[in-house]
């Protein structure tokens, strides 16, 4: 034992003065971050709403005052034309046209009431559901009051959700997973397939060390980097991003380094497969990239087509991702993720598989 | 004198070629046994099995007193070895590299006394891949010294190297015979044979076809009637070489 701790030692201090290694697992994941985490992409937040008032008179004045005092709304007025432009690049969720002639009065029988026209962006319908909500409340509420009567239902609105989701809340865990990801199979697959043309493999077999000694200095070399990695993003992320992990640090860590040890079976597999490292690249990313968009990285997995859905659930990305995200977000138990962790335990049997079966120290 | 390297009708076949074809030879204990022959002859296949690296389909193999086939574990401990085409962990210092091979052998060792051995003390602190090539084979054959090997094998130890390096490493070689190691080496430069080895194998297709003392196989074939148009020389290129640019050792940094 004490052996492999000081061979894994020895390979965490060569690993520390590589400096393109060290690039590609801290400040590539740091930059991701920062970046995503700035472009608060998925807030959902408000919904953006033109109103183009043709109507422009006291009654619609109040409407759109009415709409402009509600918080969830990014309210702007626009003429139509422009408007719809917008809608077209999505630079807008909704439109609302209040026409000619817009009154707010009781309706008789037999006349027509004003019409308000939507427009929606079909790419957000999301935010075109909260909007046309709000809108059909302020209608409500407005009818009411102009016939003075009242609501013969109250609703009492409770959050489900304790605090308020922001991008940046569901994307740390999302950015964790994939750089645990990244590190494991990434960096264990180039170094060990480099170190097998190299030949250093051989030298090293050439002394009476067990192999599998040496292997697990290099799974615990990388267990060490994988807890490093996430201590300091987890760190950035609160310092940062004012990001709350709910559930706490420690079972974070617990189930990252799982996900470390699934990917680091997938890395081992992947140097036992490749002749030379320069084709470990390709095939590393053909294994990562769905992951990196279906496993919920940078939005909701749920944006997978519903047809791959069921494949994309079963993703070890997933696991991990939807793990992380429940215990940092929800704070979830190590028990509440139970489902995951075994989703991550029956993948790690199937990634060790693999890399007994492929991993050699050289092809004799 | 006893054998300390032992080998009787090894055979090796990798598919249809029959890359050792039952090979039998004994080491003695404290000389410099050279294993010759052209690329290709099986000459590293044959190190490879007594270094415990590889199989052997038949026949034996002892070094230092055990069956290398049957517990390769006990023999790699005991022996030293400097691989063809090999290479130590990057971002490494040399002192480290020792370090991590004393690891892997599971003995203390002296980083700096090693060093020092193989003239590479002033370059403890600098990463391996800066060493220049004769650097790094010095490095190379002092990690081959750290479990303290009754037998060390050199696989063309000096190709690569310029005239300089490869008589420092020659040198190298002679004080570790004086220290009491046995060394096995291949090579493929008959100059080098002639003055470092005690004895020779020369091999070819597999087969040892001859195995000597040098001098006494250019007496042998002087004596079966060999001529070769003599030009009487008393230097060669390679005096002239090492005459116009001296016996230091250059190396870059």
């Amino acid at each position: 034992m004490s052996q492999t701790l000081r061979l894994a030692a020895m390979l965490f201090r060569a690993y520390l003065r590589d400096r393109s290694a060290l690039f590609f697992s801290l400040v590539v994941p740091l930059m991701l971050m920062v970046i995503f985490g700035n472009l608060n992409l998925g807030e959902f937040g408000r919904v953006s709403m033109a109103v183009d008032d043709q109507a422009k008179n006291a009654a619609s004045e109040q409407f759109v005052s009415t709409l402009g005092r509600i918080e969830t709304l990014d309210l702007r007025r626009t003429g139509s034309d422009e408007a719809l432009r917008q809608l077209r690049r999505t630079e807008l969720d909704m439109l609302v046209v209040i026409p000619e002639g817009f009154a707010l009065a009781p309706a008789r029988p037999g006349q027509a009431v004003p019409t308000i026209t939507v427009y929606g962006d079909d790419a957000r319908p999301q935010q075109v559901s909260v909007g046309g909500s709000i809108l059909n409340e302020v209608i409500t509420r407005t009818s009411f009051a102009v016939a003075g009567g009242a609501p013969v239902v109250a609703v009492r609105d409770e959050s489900v959700q304790g605090v308020r989701l922001r991008y940046v809340d569901f994307l740390v865990p999302g950015i964790l997973g994939v750089n645990v990801m990244q590190l494991a199979v990434f960096s264990v697959a180039i170094a060990l397939a480099s170190d097998k043309r190299r030949g250093v493999l051989r030298r090293i077999m050439a002394t009476p060390l067990r192999p599998a000694r040496y292997l697990a200095a290099q799974v615990v070399t990388r267990l060490v980097l994988a807890t490093l990695q996430v201590l300091i993003l987890i760190g950035v992320a609160i310092v940062l991003f004012n990001v709350r992990i709910v559930g706490g640090v420690l079972p974070l860590l617990g189930v990252a380094l799982l996900g470390s040890l699934l990917f680091l079976t997938i890395g081992f597999a992947l140097a036992g497969w490749a002749k030379t490292e320069d084709q470990i690249p390709a095939i590393a990313q053909l294994i990562t990239l769905p992951q990196f968009f279906f496993s919920g990285v940078f939005f909701s997995k749920n944006a997978a087509p519903a047809l791959v859905r069921p494949l994309t659930n079963l993703l070890p990305l997933t696991f991990l991702n939807d793990a992380l995200r429940e215990i940092s977000v929800q704070g979830a138990s190590l028990f509440d993720v139970r489902g995951q962790i075994l989703g991550l335990l029956a993948w790690i049997v199937v990634g060790f598989v693999l890399a007994v079966r492929l991993f050699r120290f050289e092809r004799f | 004198m006893s054998a300390i390297v032992s080998v009787r009708d090894l055979r090796k076949r990798y598919g249809d070629i029959e890359a050792v074809r039952g090979i039998s030879f004994d080491v003695e204990a404290g000389e410099i046994f050279g294993l010759l022959g052209p690329n290709g002859a099986g000459k590293t296949t044959t190190v490879e099995i007594l270094e415990g690296l590889r199989r052997a389909d038949g026949g034996t193999a002892t070094v230092a007193g055990i069956d290398v086939s049957r517990d390769p574990e006990a023999a790699k401990a005991r022996v030293g070895v400097q691989l063809q085409q090999s290479a130590f962990p990057e971002h490494l210092t040399a002192r480290e590299v020792i370090e991590l091979f004393a690891i892997c052998y599971g003995v203390r060792a002296d980083a700096m006394r090693l060093l020092r051995e193989v003239d590479l003390a002033d370059r403890a602190g600098q990463r391996q891949e800066q060493l220049s090539g004769g650097q790094r084979q010095r490095l190379s054959v002092a990690t081959a010294l750290v479990n303290r090997p009754r037998v060390l094998f050199l696989d063309e130890p000096t190709t690569g190297l310029d005239p300089q390096a490869r008589r420092n490493l020659w040198e190298l070689v002679r004080r570790i015979r004086t220290a009491g190691t046995t060394v096995f080496l291949t090579t493929h430069y008959m100059d080098e044979a002639e003055v470092l080895c005690d004895r020779v194998a020369i091999m070819d297709n597999g087969l040892i076809v001859a195995m000597e003392r040098p001098r006494a196989l250019i007496a042998e074939l002087l004596a079966g009637g060999f001529t070769k148009p003599v030009v009487q020389q008393q230097a060669n290129l390679e005096d002239v070489f090492l005459q116009l640019t001296g016996h230091a050792l250059r190396e870059d940094q």
